[in-house]
């Protein structure tokens, strides 16, 4: 019993540090937040949204467009109550993709999922995506 | 205890140096991991949290894949291929996987000598080739996780860049894959050569590593 139980805490935190163990409920995580903040957008209330978003997002936002986070977001061209599709994570990294095509990345922190960058739309396989608010 | 100290004195001196060094390791993965959370404006993660991720398995298994392929290799290539002069190999006309007399195995074998290696059949034959069998499944299987641990980890600072991910096989034609392989492959067969040559001419006393001091330079396959 012992050793069964042993070989399966092994088990556990080898599957811990391999891809595609484990990372479902991640995965789930990351696509509540990329949905919340959607639903923010659409409704437009900023603060809410801005709440969604890293601190070097929320900084990027105010320095680029001069004014608070919660007025600045709003005015940007970003997608509005965008339902989240499949979901990646790897490490503390994630990607949403859209339902009009473009994605969402996120990084995960003490505070949870954090939007990292929207409005992402691929450019060419082995270049960055070209996104309207990135932090 | 003594006793057991004294005749397991080699196996347990690398033990501890490996648990150390895997332990520093760890501590300097962290500040090195943590330094890049911080380029990219990303909060640090804890000692337990940085053990349990791809990025610690990738750095540890990196390494000892290529370790255990350089005992595969040598054990191997010991089998057929001579180095005149070196302690680190056979003596020269002895190439070949050599009588069943020298091996001491089935009819040969002693009453000491391991049961499969007196049996004879299937056993005596895997057991003649249980170090190379064995060593080469830990060369395959940390090969293998390293492969699986790297393309997270890469895959991860894909994301943090706001690039597409690889798929596993993918990851495998990556050059960030063979640029890790290789980078330890090279130093394991340089290192591995070095000693096979190095220990043609220069000695070191009391070193079953090396040939005695006063030996030729010539004299082949034998120990200090």
């Amino acid at each position: 019993m012992r050793a069964a139980a042993l070989l399966t805490a092994m088990l556990a935190l080898a599957c811990s540090t391999l891809t595609g163990c484990g990372t479902g409920e991640k995965e789930r995580d990351a696509a509540a937040v990329t949905e919340r903040f959607h639903a923010a957008l659409e409704r437009g209330d900023g603060r809410a949204a801005c709440r969604e978003l890293s601190a070097a997002a929320t900084s990027a936002v105010e320095r680029d467009e001069g004014r608070s986070c919660e007025e600045a977001i709003l005015g940007l061209d970003l997608p509005r109550g965008a339902a989240a599709g499949p979901s990646r994570v790897f490490q503390l990294s994630a990607s949403v993709e859209l339902a009009d095509g473009s994605a969402t990345f996120l990084s995960e922190g003490p505070a949870g999922w954090k939007v990292t960058a929207d409005g992402c739309t691929p450019t060419s396989p082995d270049q960055p995506y070209e996104c309207v608010l990135e932090g | 205890m003594r006793r057991f100290l004294k005749h397991n004195g080699l196996s347990l001196a690398f033990l501890g140096l490996f648990l150390a060094a895997l332990v520093f390791q760890a501590i300097a993965g962290l500040a090195e991991f943590n330094d890049e959370q911080d380029m990219h404006g990303d909060p640090h993660i804890s000692l337990w949290r940085y053990l349990t991720s791809s990025a610690f398995g990738a750095a540890v298994m990196e390494n000892w894949q290529s370790e255990y392929l350089q005992f595969t290799l040598f054990a191997l290539l010991t089998v057929r291929l001579l180095q005149r002069g070196s302690p680190e190999s056979k003596e020269l006309g002895k190439e070949g996987r050599e009588s069943d007399e020298d091996q001491m195995v089935g009819e040969h074998a002693r009453e000491t000598s391991p049961r499969w290696a007196r049996v004879g059949g299937l056993r005596t034959r895997v057991y003649e080739n249980s170090l190379l069998l064995v060593m080469a499944a830990i060369w395959i299987g940390t090969w293998l996780a390293q492969s699986l641990t790297g393309v997270t980890e890469y895959n991860a600072e894909r994301l943090d860049h706001h690039m597409e991910t690889l798929s596993w096989p993918e990851y495998l034609g990556s050059a960030n894959f063979w640029e890790r392989t290789l980078q330890n492959w090279q130093s394991e067969f340089l290192a591995v050569g070095s000693l096979a040559i190095f220990a043609v001419y220069l000695r070191q006393r009391g070193s079953p590593e090396s040939k005695p001091v006063g030996a030729a330079h010539h004299e082949t396959g034998v120990e200090g």
